[in-house]
């Protein structure tokens, strides 16, 4: 007996000698909306993919709920899943499109028309009914994607790298709105995304794959602050890695040291992993340990590249504010504003 | 001169940059028509003026005179039933060449690697391009009674001339079109089974179809307007052949082309002329009744599965 | 596409099925060809009608017409169709919807209507000259040739670059011999040989118009030779094949060396 919508366990696949999933494992709570993280090739779209069962494994298991569906065909699954683009039933209209799934089902007409234009209400695109999808634009032929995945109620909502293909400003607004539709259906939802901001902003919990393995499982603040490898140190968020000394459970940064978070072995030559707003920046003449190669204005605040006088180069993140009164190719001084500092192996 | 027209009428299109001042204005309007014009005026001579000639002396009698009844005598035998051969040879041909071909494409595109994909696609290209005469003798030759297929046929039991089948028949004419037409069918259905996308079918999968109703529901509803297109083309293809059927029908089967060559071929009265326009358009407008209808088509496929 | 999982079975059968389309294929040309080597009965073999054909006085006769014919509508396609389909793309865009639609027009009229139209209007001179068949196989061609040029041309921005060129002083034959040229080459290519295969096979015009070229030729030849006209039409078939083959394989190359 568990609470999980969905639960995966020992996902093993193959393609020739690559290995796109190793041993993989996944639990998904009821209403949750967790996300799959990772670069491209990491596996989880295959991952997703089986969930979904287009695809085959060549060992574990899939549940739903406490059933175990692996053998179950991918039509018999009631899983939504909207893809990166052009699934859209060109020869159907959008009402069509949406009502496909129920048409399935075997639901009358009057009925899953209704429950068509319930949906396309949703994403606010019921005036487009009766068009065709090659009449819409990406973004909102991904809403009608959404709507046609969402249409029968699906037991798991499986989004594959659906913003991916729009552009910038389309794909923010899609991602708040694929959020609240999520916590107002409160459906169960996995959700690929090799886009960290995406991920991070509208998920429960965010998973790092790397090499077909889960990395790391978290929410998003906890992936950020707390990386469990140096893999997620890396991938997520920007992070300087400057390589240093550790003694006695301390690692000395820009010449001071601080207690040591060991992620992986303990060793003498170390990493520091220091965000860049956890760095302060001030002009200085005496002491000065760097030199400012470039500020990037990012509104509220600025990036500042600065460069270590043994010529590694170091981001900051600065207080807009703060930071006018630096001048490019001007000494300054970099200091670390944290006890504690995450120290990964060389 | 066309080709020195239409160089220097680009020069003078590219040198004028702007329309600011009043000749400038007047030269870009005229620079504006003018890079077209060769080839306008090539298409006018050669196509337009022909093809009006036939329209209107298809309304002329011996005299001159305007008569109706070039048109009339097409209703009427010989002539209908030429008008009847031809169309059914275009329909069958149509068919048996839509639809095996058809089956190869979607076959290539379902198990067929790339390697097999170019090569079907080589040789398609190739035998599409084969008719006329060459094509006739050789069918003569391996299909005549003492011909190398025949033989072979027979050796394992199918003795084709057993039920008095001949190739100087519409029978024979079928079978000698699709050696050109199942080719031309798998070049340009192919591309239409190539932009099926595989989302189609997982997002169909995932929403609950089986295959068949994937197929029945979206495959096959997205396949119809390529299919019929297709048909069309083919249609047209057979329905116009000339040298092939020149070859394979030595006047046993009445066909329009063959009727318009021979009466062109002026051994006989001028009236017959004037018939020999008529046919012409007749022909003209059946082509037409087909041909728009594929252009039409193909445009809102193509837009379908760009 | 490709539905996932095919059964075994029905790959069987889909192979099956191609093997047979294969033979059905091969069968007519295999068969033709062992006819044509045929001397008097069933069993003895020669390349005595393959003789026959360079014996015959208007082989090479007919054969040179018909390339002289060829050359001309290359020539008459390339200065005709290359300088508008580019004019098309860089100035004239709103055009090229209308020179689209007027090309494709002789696709739809049927040969054999169109031969009887140009027999009956084109004035004496021009009748009077095998070059009318150029002319002819020129508007034949262009449904493809303007294809070929059209597709060649699209997405390649010869605007910008040609409005680049301007800007740094090119002069107009510059512009199309050393930029629009080179860029369209394959396309170029492509609507040389779609017009020399046209005219090489062409049969209708020339019958209908009177000129004897190689094709009507062979249709002539094979009343007097049955096996001599098998074995032009194998010998032409294979050659045309040969020159659609290396056509295509070179074609595939210059994409592969794109990629």
């Amino acid at each position: 007996m568990t609470s999980n919508a969905l639960k995966i366990s020992g996902l093993t696949r193959r393609f020739g000698s690559t290995v796109a999933l190793d041993d993989f494992n996944l639990e998904v709570g009821i209403g949750e909306l967790v996300a799959l993280l990772g670069p491209s090739g990491c596996g989880k779209t295959t991952a997703l993919r089986i969930i979904a069962g287009l695809e085959k494994e060549d060992a574990g298991r899939v549940y739903l709920g406490d059933v175990d569906i692996t053998m179950r065909p991918a039509n018999k699954r009631n899983m939504g899943m909207v893809f990166q683009s052009y699934s859209l039933f060109p020869n159907l209209t959008v009402e069509e499109n949406v009502a496909f799934g129920l048409q399935m089902r075997k639901v009358n007409k009057s009925q899953r028309v209704n429950r068509a234009h319930e949906l396309l209400e949703l994403v606010g695109l019921n005036s487009q009914s009766k068009r065709f999808p090659h009449q819409l634009s990406g973004g909102q032929q991904q809403r009608v994607a959404l709507a046609r995945a969402l249409a029968y109620e699906p037991e798991v909502l499986l989004l594959d790298e659906p913003l991916s293909a729009l552009d910038a400003q389309v794909r923010a607004n899609l991602r708040e709105e694929i959020r609240r539709l999520q916590l107002a259906l409160g459906t169960t939802t996995l959700f690929v995304t090799h886009d960290q901001e995406e991920a991070m902003s509208i998920s429960d919990r965010v998973g790092v794959m790397n090499h077909g393995k889960l990395e790391q499982i978290a929410d998003p603040n906890t992936l950020y602050n707390q990386p469990a490898t140096a893999f997620v140190a890396g991938f997520v968020g920007v992070m300087n890695r400057i390589p240093t000394k550790s003694q006695n459970g301390y690692v000395n940064i820009f010449g001071k040291d601080y207690e040591a978070q060991f992620i992986g072995s303990v060793s003498e030559d170390v990493i520091a992993l220091v965000r860049p707003e956890k760095i302060s920046v001030h002009a200085s003449t005496v002491n000065s340990n760097a030199k400012l190669l470039m500020k990037s204005f990012l509104g509220s605040s600025t990036q500042l590249t600065c460069q270590l006088s043994d010529g590694l180069v170091i981001h900051a993140l600065s207080d807009s504010q703060e930071c006018n009164n630096l001048e490019l190719g001007s000494l300054i001084t970099l200091q670390y504003n944290s006890k504690k500092a995450l120290v990964g192996s060389v | 001169m066309a080709e020195d027209l239409t160089l220097s009428s680009q020069l003078s299109s590219f040198k004028v940059t702007g329309a600011n001042s009043r000749t400038g204005y007047l030269r870009n309007g005229i620079g504006d028509i003018l890079p077209i014009a060769p080839l306008v005026i090539f298409l006018l001579v050669f196509f337009l003026w022909p093809i009006s000639a036939v329209f209107v002396n298809a309304f002329k009698d011996n005299d001159g005179t305007f008569t109706w009844s070039n048109y009339l005598l097409l209703f009427q035998d010989p002539y209908r039933r030429a008008f009847y051969n031809s169309v059914r040879l275009g329909i069958i041909s149509a068919l048996t060449g839509a639809i095996p071909g058809a089956l190869i494409a979607l076959i290539i595109e379902k198990i067929g690697g790339n390697r097999l994909k170019k090569i079907v696609a080589s040789v398609s290209g190739v035998l599409a391009n084969t008719g006329g005469v060459p094509l006739a003798f050789m069918f003569l030759a391996a299909f005549g009674p003492e011909g190398l297929a025949t033989l072979s046929l027979k050796a394992l039991g199918i003795d084709i001339y057993g039920h008095g089948f001949t190739l100087f028949s519409f029978w024979g004419l079928v079978i000698i079109y699709s050696y050109f037409q199942i080719p031309i069918m798998v070049i340009i259905f192919s591309p239409a089974i190539e932009a099926i996308r595989k989302e189609w079918h997982d997002a169909s999968q995932s929403l609950g179809a089986s295959n068949y109703q994937y197929w029945r529901f979206i495959g096959i509803p997205i396949l119809i307007p390529s299919f019929i297109a297709s048909f069309l083309l083919l249609f047209a293809s057979a329905f116009s052949a000339f040298a092939t059927a020149r070859a394979m029908t030595v006047g046993n089967i009445s066909l329009v082309p063959l009727i318009i060559g021979t009466l062109l071929d002026g051994n006989l009265t001028v009236n017959q002329f004037n018939l020999g326009y008529a046919l012409a358009m007749g022909m003209i407008i059946i082509a037409l009744i087909a041909m728009i209808p594929y252009l039409i088509i193909q445009r809102k496929t193509s837009r379908w599965l760009h | 596409m490709a539905p996932l999982r095919t059964k075994k079975s029905t790959s069987l059968i889909a192979r099956v099925f191609l093997v047979c389309v294969g033979i059905l294929v091969c069968l007519p040309l295999i068969g033709a060809a062992e006819f044509s080597l045929r001397e008097g009965g069933r069993t003895k073999h020669s390349f005595h009608a393959y003789r026959w054909i360079f014996e015959q006085e208007d082989f090479s006769k007919t054969l040179l017409t018909t390339l002289q014919i060829s050359l001309v509508a290359v020539f008459v396609t390339f200065f005709l169709m290359v300088p508008t389909v580019a004019w098309l793309h860089i100035q004239g865009k709103r055009y090229l919807r209308f020179v689209e639609v007027l090309t494709v027009l002789p696709l739809i009229i049927p040969v054999v209507a169109l031969a009887t139209g140009a027999a009956l209007a084109l004035p004496a001179w021009i009748q009077s000259s095998k070059y009318i068949l150029s002319m002819m196989y020129v508007v034949l061609a262009m449904p493809f040739t303007f294809r070929a040029l059209d597709i060649g041309m699209r997405g390649r921005q010869l605007d910008i670059l040609v409005a680049a060129a301007r800007s740094l002083g090119a002069k107009w034959w510059s512009i199309i011999f050393m930029i629009i040229t080179p860029i369209i080459l394959k396309s170029i290519f492509a609507s040389i040989f779609l017009t020399v295969a046209l005219s090489l096979g062409e049969f209708t015009f020339a019958q209908l118009l009177h000129w004897s070229t190689f094709p009507t030729w062979v249709a002539v030849a094979a009343q007097g030779n049955i096996l001599g006209a098998t074995a032009l039409s194998v010998s032409a078939l294979l050659s045309a094949w040969l020159l659609l083959f290396s056509f295509t394989f070179f074609d595939r190359k210059k994409q592969n060396e794109a990629k």
